[in-house]
């Protein structure tokens, strides 16, 4: 069977409620949408669309209200807290817009902090990912004398560590300049021509444009999911205006 | 290059390094509970005695006396001793009423000075006699107005004279001022008189000198064994209203220090949400960061115990050397009370942020929510 045939992400009429004040607010609203192995997937949406609640839910951060999720082939809504835990180390490789880094370890330490939450360390593997995101020679520096770009390297290495299935980046962009921009797009252009899996949440249409397949998120509802890049945008400009 | 490992105790140890003010003041606050606690309980250890031995320059506890128109068995103080304890003090007293050269009637008593030096450590008296001076006498304040010459005192008992050297005054503000005192065996071969009554102090408790009068009232049958009420009940009052503070103290300082470890570790974990957050979203179990942030609060403790053992010992040294002129010294048996009390406050102090890690929400936070 083709990569690209497999299912890593399949959601079928997935809805996520909240409490409220007196009332109940459908953050995502039946959902139904599948990303396959291989794939990068934009996901778009203005602020309150509902983008945060998916990116908990693919991230098994959260579980559904209702509807069926299921990652890598496995139906995460019925699994306990602490079955998540060790699902989301083993599944899913999280890029954060602000990096997230523990301030008091370096950078290989950084990387290392998933091997520890997922099984065992291993300094010299942590090494050989940072190496392989450029950053070979600052492996010992603390995070606060990284510049931004490195540090979303790094966070990008800290995703690839335990090769997960699935990389989920939010905003991944948001927090860089132009120049890091561009080396942290090449980065993950490298790794999903490697066949990484690739869901990129964005409000950046030119880092949305980079992605093979867009899914676009209004009011929680799967508003559609074009395959040109050039009709996301324009999309995404309605969506915006309205 | 060799491979490490990253462990709990490595990320533990750098984060409390990176965020050392507020480490430090942890640190401060469960060293002053496990000093204090040290003192108090270095100082309770030595109470009892230290009170005790207070207690004892109060003099005689128990009095025993013979029925009327009956003397004391002779080898009586022997079998008081024996039975009081070897801790117990006792001194026996024969009384005469003799007169002087003035032709005033005065009290003569006949006693062991040594015995009544230790056991009546409260009176005042300008010189002791002589243990091997037969015929010295100690003169009450106001029985010195009776005779002529204090320092040549002629007393007459049955119209059988004797002299005695006045050696010193004798100052107690009780009967003690208008009596005469002299060597028991110099009494007896005066008055023919033996020894009437018997002064004992038993150290201890109201307890203690409960059972040690049923002692003595089998070794002494027939015999008045009766407790000087005031002296054996405030002695237990005072020391157990001493107990009383002292474990107040405790608490109170507990509690404190407790509010003031919660206060710390509360901010520390707040401060450290998205640290918390990222850890839970790399799979970091709750039990795995419940375990990071106790074993923090627990190594926080387990320092402030050392360290507070020291300053607490040095404290209750200094406190027991100023109170009581003797030195408690540092006693390791409090350690493990100290070290229960402090992970106890340690623990409870992390039970409040242990909750707040369990209802983190890691996606809000890491978005900047």
């Amino acid at each position: 069977m083709d990569v690209l045939e497999t299912k890593v992400i399949e959601l079928k009429g997935v809805t996520r409620e909240y409490a409220g004040h007196g009332s109940v607010v459908k953050a995502l609203d039946g959902a139904s949408f599948d990303i396959h192995a291989g794939e990068w997937v934009a996901i778009t949406g203005p602020s309150g669309s509902g983008k945060s609640t998916l990116v908990n839910l693919l991230g098994c951060l959260d579980r559904p209200t209702s509807g069926e999720l299921k990652i890598d082939g496995v139906d995460v809504a019925s699994m306990s807290a602490k079955e998540l835990d060790r699902f989301r180390a083993d599944k899913i490789g999280f890029i954060f817009q602000q990096f997230h880094l523990i301030p008091y370890l370096s950078a290989v330490e950084n990387v290392m902090l998933a091997q520890y939450f997922h099984s065992m360390t291993d300094e010299t593997e942590a090494r050989e990912a940072l190496e392989k995101v450029g950053l070979g020679a600052r492996v010992s520096h603390l995070p606060s004398e990284l510049s931004g770009g490195e540090q979303q390297r790094v966070c990008i290495a800290r995703a690839l560590i335990n090769n997960p299935p699935i990389l989920l980046a939010d905003e991944p962009t948001g927090n860089l300049d132009a120049a890091n921009q561009k080396i942290v797009a090449n980065l993950l252009g490298e790794l999903h021509r490697y066949g990484h899996t690739i869901v990129m949440v964005t409000h950046d249409p030119e880092m949305a444009a980079l992605a093979q397949r867009k899914i676009a998120l209004s009011h929680g509802k799967v508003f559609c999911h074009p395959t040109s890049g050039a009709r996301m945008v324009r999309l995404q400009r309605r969506l915006d205006l309205a | 290059m060799p491979s490490s490992q990253l462990t709990m105790t490595h990320i533990l140890r750098r984060s409390l390094v990176h965020r050392r003010a507020r480490s430090l003041s942890a640190l401060v606050a469960l060293t002053v509970s496990a000093g204090v606690a040290t003192a108090l309980l270095t100082l309770y250890a030595d109470l009892d005695a230290k009170l005790h031995h207070e207690f004892r320059s109060f003099g005689a506890n128990i009095v025993i006396t013979a029925p009327a128109s009956a003397a004391l068995p002779a080898n009586a103080l022997a079998d008081v001793r024996r039975a009081a304890g070897d801790d117990a003090l006792a001194a026996a007293f024969g009384y005469a009423v003799a007169t002087t050269d003035r032709g005033t009637p005065v009290v003569v008593a006949g006693t062991d000075f040594a015995a009544v030096k230790k056991l009546d450590a409260w009176w005042s008296v300008d010189a002791w006699p002589a243990e091997n001076d037969a015929n010295s006498a100690l003169i009450g304040q106001r029985a010195a107005n009776f005779v002529a010459d204090e320092h040549d005192v002629k007393l007459t008992f049955a119209g059988k004279p004797v002299t005695l050297h006045g050696i010193g005054r004798l100052r107690t503000g009780g009967d003690e001022d208008s009596r005469i005192y002299m060597p028991m065996a110099a009494f007896t071969a005066w008055t023919g008189t033996a020894a009437s009554v018997i002064e004992v102090q038993v150290p201890g408790g109201a307890a203690k000198v409960e059972a040690a009068i049923k002692r003595l009232q089998q070794t002494l049958p027939g015999m008045n064994i009766q407790p000087v009420r005031q002296l054996v009940e405030g002695e237990s009052r005072i020391v157990d209203r001493t107990h009383t503070l002292m474990y107040a103290a405790v608490l109170l300082i507990a509690l404190t220090v407790g509010v003031s470890v919660l206060a710390t570790l509360s901010a520390s974990v707040l401060e450290r949400r998205r640290d918390f957050a990222l850890m839970k979203a790399l799979g970091g179990s709750q039990m795995q960061l419940i375990a990071l942030f106790l074993l923090e609060a627990l190594l926080l403790a387990v320092v402030g115990v050392a360290a507070g053992f020291i300053i607490g010992s040095a404290l209750a040294w200094a406190i027991s050397e100023g109170n009581f002129g003797t030195a408690a010294l540092p006693r390791v048996g409090v350690l493990p009370l100290v070290l229960l009390l402090n992970l106890t406050i340690a623990v409870m102090a992390a039970l409040f942020p242990a909750r707040v890690l369990r209802g983190l929400q890691p996606a809000a936070l890491l978005k900047g929510e």
